[in-house]
Order: C-alpha cells, then sequence, then structure tokens
C-alpha cells in the first residue's frame, strides 16, 4: 500500500474524486441556501451559484490531483480580499468613510476580529469586562460568534486556522505566490519568536490599560479594513504604522521571501494558535522510512515551520499551519497529515481525507457567506 | 506607568539572560536553606527599590532644573527617547551583543553577608538603555510621586524575572525564554522611539 502512495501521491480517481466531493457539495448547499436557493434577484442567483461551484470544484481537484495547498490558497486569498472588500463596504455604507469616530468607540459600533482575543482574556478574568468596543451579540462582526468561530477552530485545527480561517492571512499568502524565486533566501530563526514577544506586550499592556493595544497601534490590517479617524499626533502615528507594517510585512517581505512574513513574525494570535498545536487531533507527519532529505519542504514552507533538523528529527514544529503546501513539493509523499497517536507513515489516505474535510468545510461554509456578497457587489457594480 | 512596567519586563529577560547566571550562584550560595534564600532576594530587591527611588528622585529634580520651557521639555526628551531606543533595538538585534555581566565584581566581595546588597546596587546601576529611558522618564514626570511611579513600574517589571531564579537552572528550553526577552526588548525599544517622534512632533506642532 506504501509502495503505491509513493509514486501516485494523493490522487484519486475520477469517480472515487466524486464521491468524496458529495457530502461537501450536500453540506455547503444547505449551508448556503439553507435548503431552498433563492433565484429572484438574478445578481444574486449567479453569485451564489458561482461561488456553490468554486468552493466544490476547488474540494474535488484537491482529491483528484492529489493537491491541498494548490487549490486551498485560491478560496483563502479569495476569502481575505472578499472579507476586506465586504468590510469597507459596510463601513461606507454605515459610516460613509472606512474610518471610525470617538462615538463609534463610545456606542461600540467597531468590527470585532479574531486578532483582539488575545488582548480580552486578562481583563475579561481580572475585571468581568470587554475591552473591545464592539457588539457582542448582534450586529455586524459581533463579538460573541467570533470568538466561538476561533475558539472551535482552533480546538481543532490548531494552528491549522491560520491557513483555513483566518481571513486576514490570504493577503500576504497572496503576496508570497507572486514572484517565482525569492530575493531574500534566508532570515534569522530568531526572528520566529518574534510573535510571542508581540503576545506578551499586548497582553500586558491591554491588562494594564484595559485598552485593545494591538488593534490601537500595530494591526497592519487596518490598512485595509478600519482605523481611527486622524485628527492629532498620536492618530497619524498611528496610521503610519499600520500603512508601514502593512507594506512591509504584508507586501513587500511577503514578495521578497515568498513566506507569510506577517503571521510569521508579528501575528500574536498565531503565537497561541502555535500553542494549541500541542492538543489539537491533527497533525503532521514525517515519514522517516520514506525520506530521502530533499528537503524541497523546507524550502517551500512560507511560516518557517520546518527546518533541516526537524526534518531528520522526524517532527515538525508548533509554527505549523497544516496548509499542505510542503505536501505538495514532497515527490516521496513523505510528509503527511497524521493524527496523533497514530505512527507516521500509516493511515495517510485517510488522515488528509478527514482532515481535509474538516478544515475545508470550515473555511467554504466560513467564507462563503462574504465572498457571495462581494461578487454580487461586483455583479451589481459592472451591470 | 503602564509603559515604564512593559519597558521593565521586557529588559529584565534580557538582563536575566546575560546576568542570571552570574547573580545565580551568590544568591542561592545555601540553597538547603529556603530563610537565607529569601532573606537574600530581599534584600537584593530591596537595595534596587532603594537604588531606583533615588535616581527618580535625581531624575526628577534634574528635568525640573533643565526642561523649563514646554518646547524643550517635549523635544529634548524626544531626542533622548530616540536615542536610547535605538540603542535598544540595537542590542535586541546586534549578533555582538555584550554578554559581558557588571554584576562579576562581586568575585571581589569578600564579606558574604554583603554579596546581596552588591549585587542589587550593581544590578541597578548597571547604565543600559532602558534605566536611560527610565531615567529621561523620570525626569519628565509633572509630579515626584509620577517619578517614583514610573520607576516603580520598572522596577516591578524588571524584578518579576528574579523571582523564580531559584528555578532558573531547572526551566527547560532557557534559548527560547532568552530569545523572545530579547525580542521583546527590541520591541520595548520601538515603543519609545515611537513616543520619542511623537513627543517631538508633538513639541514642534504645539511650540
Amino acid at each position: 500500500m506504501d509502495n503505491i502512495l509513493k509514486t501516485t501521491g494523493m490522487k484519486k480517481s475520477l469517480g472515487k474524486s466524486l464521491l468524496y466531493t458529495l457530502p461537501m457539495f450536500l453540506i455547503t448547499f444547505m449551508f448556503l441556501t439553507g435548503g431552498k436557493p433563492n433565484f429572484s434577484d438574478t445578481a444574486s442567483g449567479i453569485a451564489l451559484l458561482t461561488v456553490f461551484i468554486l468552493v466544490n470544484v476547488l474540494f474535488f481537484f484537491m482529491h483528484f490531483t492529489g493537491k491541498t495547498d494548490k487549490y486551498r490558497a485560491v478560496l483563502f486569498i479569495v476569502f481575505a480580499l472578499s472579507l476586506s472588500y465586504a468590510l469597507i463596504n459596510n463601513m461606507l455604507e454605515v459610516r460613509k468613510a472606512m474610518y471610525f469616530s470617538q462615538a463609534d468607540i463610545l456606542e461600540c459600533k467597531i468590527p470585532f476580529c479574531h486578532l483582539v482575543i488575545p488582548m480580552m482574556i486578562l481583563p475579561a478574568a481580572f475585571t468581568k469586562s470587554i475591552i473591545f468596543p464592539g457588539s457582542i451579540i448582534g450586529g455586524f462582526a459581533n463579538i460573541s460568534s467570533m470568538v466561538v468561530l476561533w475558539l472551535v477552530a482552533t480546538l481543532v485545527l490548531g494552528r491549522g486556522f491560520c491557513s483555513w480561517g483566518c481571513f486576514y492571512g490570504g493577503w500576504d499568502d497572496g503576496f508570497s505566490r507572486i514572484r517565482k524565486r525569492p530575493v531574500i533566501k534566508k532570515i534569522n530563526e530568531l526572528w520566529k519568536w518574534m510573535p510571542y514577544a508581540v503576545l506578551i506586550m499586548v497582553i500586558l499592556s491591554a491588562a494594564l490599560t484595559l485598552m485593545p493595544t494591538y488593534c490601537s497601534w500595530i494591526c497592519p490590517f487596518k490598512a485595509v479594513t478600519e482605523f481611527e479617524q486622524v485628527t492629532s499626533v498620536e492618530s497619524a502615528t498611528k496610521a503610519g504604522i499600520f500603512l508601514s507594517l502593512f507594506g512591509g510585512l504584508v507586501i513587500v517581505l511577503p514578495v521578497m521571501t515568498k513566506k507569510r512574513t506577517q503571521c510569521s513574525f508579528l501575528c500574536p494570535l498565531g503565537a497561541i494558535n502555535s500553542l494549541s498545536n500541542k492538543i489539537t487531533p491533527f497533525t503532521v507527519k514525517i515519514d522517516k522510512s520514506a525520506c530521502n532529505e530533499c528537503f524541497k519542504c523546507v524550502g517551500v514552507c512560507p511560516l518557517y515551520a520546518l527546518s533541516k533538523e526537524d526534518i531528520r528529527s522526524g517532527k515538525v514544529s508548533i509554527f505549523c499551519s497544516k496548509c499542505g503546501k510542503c505536501m505538495d513539493a514532497c515527490p516521496q509523499n513523505a510528509i503527511h497529515y497524521g493524527i496523533k497517536g497514530v505512527p507516521s507513515g500509516t493511515l495517510k489516505n485517510f488522515s488528509r481525507n478527514l482532515f481535509l474535510f474538516v478544515s475545508y468545510l470550515f473555511m467554504a461554509v466560513f467564507s462563503a457567506g462574504s465572498i457571495i456578497n462581494t461578487f454580487h457587489g461586483l455583479l451589481k457594480f459592472i451591470f | 506607568m503602564t509603559d515604564s512596567l512593559i519597558l521593565g519586563l521586557s529588559s529584565g529577560s534580557a538582563c536575566l539572560a546575560t546576568c542570571g547566571m552570574v547573580m545565580f550562584p551568590y544568591l542561592m550560595a545555601d540553597s538547603a536553606n529556603v530563610k537565607r534564600i529569601a532573606v537574600d532576594l530581599s534584600l537584593f530587591l530591596i537595595t534596587r527599590l532603594i537604588i531606583y527611588a533615588i535616581m527618580a528622585t535625581l531624575a526628577w529634580h534634574f528635568g525640573q532644573a533643565v526642561f523649563k520651557s514646554p518646547v524643550v521639555r517635549n523635544i529634548v526628551p524626544g531626542l533622548l527617547y530616540i536615542i536610547f531606543a535605538v540603542m535598544l533595538v540595537w542590542y535586541s538585534i546586534s549578533k555582538s551583543r555584550n554578554p559581558s555581566c557588571p554584576a562579576k565584581m562581586v568575585k571581589t566581595v569578600s564579606n558574604k553577608r554583603l554579596v546581596p546588597i552588591v549585587l542589587g546596587l550593581t544590578n541597578s546601576l548597571g547604565f543600559c538603555p532602558a534605566l536611560f529611558i527610565i531615567l529621561t522618564k523620570g525626569s519628565t514626570e509633572r509630579t515626584l510621586v509620577q517619578s517614583y511611579l514610573a520607576f516603580l513600574g520598572f522596577f516591578v517589571g524588571s524584578s518579576l524575572w528574579f523571582l523564580p531564579l531559584p528555578l532558573a537552572g531547572r526551566i527547560r528550553k532557557k534559548e527560547v525564554i532568552k530569545n523572545i526577552g530579547i525580542l521583546a526588548t527590541g520591541l520595548a525599544g520601538v515603543i519609545f522611539l515611537i513616543k520619542g517622534l511623537t513627543n517631538i512632533i508633538g513639541g514642534i506642532i504645539n511650540g
């Protein structure tokens, strides 16, 4: 069985691939339509149908070709772009501007995102209050639904959330794919620990000031979502930081290194998600008996999660986001999705099928709404 | 007080990385005697607190005497913040960072009872960029109490790292903690770099 896998990888026949896609087809149909597709508005119908087909075709090709990251990235990047579009569109409709005012803060009208979660923990524990000025239940991007989604996804996928659920990750993932070869090939390993330093700083500063300091001062994605109105030197400085970090870590460095540098060197939620890799059932395993140490996986890993030492020791680091890029690159099918407790090199197909179903279903359901809205908006704009 | 606490916390880890292994054997000389360890650690921390209180007083009076006009009060400390913050960032990214610890001089102290006090003195007077930043901050505070609070934040932040000193030898993956500490120090430097720039721009606009 293993010999067959080595030569054919994870490819499946047309019939098997269709069979594996069928549950995804049915579940996404139910989620997207509620069981009753509504084609009364032509633009909505076209948007719904296009996204439904896109989601299922990508999943089919994951099975048919045996490639994971190649098709995951398409939906992941489209998700990131469409969610920024949806957020900006919502703000332009509600506020007529991308910036928020002090009044919006006081009225708790700021859309919530998962990057705030690390800062909420200590203040919530000690003061029984939520330090983010957003809506707890109801309204656009409310706090409770995002926290629950993140918690469930992280407990199941671990840092897989960063490659299958995060609606920002697609930005630097997309830019990291622009060049064929990296201009900057080597970066000091020390920088991998930066998200932990950022995490410590933002947790402490948020606990001491009862303010979401990462959102106020650091988050690069303010550049493509909402930001504070520039009315003082301080708010101008903040805007400068957001734009510099977005330009540097989300655009320039990913293009130059072919890596997801914002996720690797800044994101504090990524640091927490890395730790959650320790408790999740899904993992990435290295079959040392199949590995010929070509280290192609090390070169392509977008999060600096693999080193030559990791490959030799047969263990991936906690930074792994289970994106599948290393598996696509491996000519021996030696690196594969696995389940904790199951020895590496065994149940490769079963583990992959199970992981792909769970992670892809999460991404598909989570992303489809905003992609449909964006596509619908674009159709209305064009026609 | 928040920024000084963060500065203390971040630089304290780097301080422990360079000095911890020098101070550890001296503070833990009679490791079998818990009471002695507690007394020595307390003496060490009290000495640091006293030195910082003196520095807070001196820095504040210096600031009152020198930074009289509002523009100077913004621009000069702003420039100092930038210089020391760059030094702090340089410390965190430089491969040739100096690993030597000023506490090494404790080897010359013959009276064992004085060791924790000498360690407290050398540790708090080891003029590093973080201490220069907190001196600048203390000198620009409006009241003496605020200057004390700034130094207290720095003291508490940096002291937290010394409390688990007895466990230092047992902590696994010390290299990882050291790396995170060094990066956090660099981040604290960036925070004060921005603070310095904001001070200067604010001073120019308001001046």
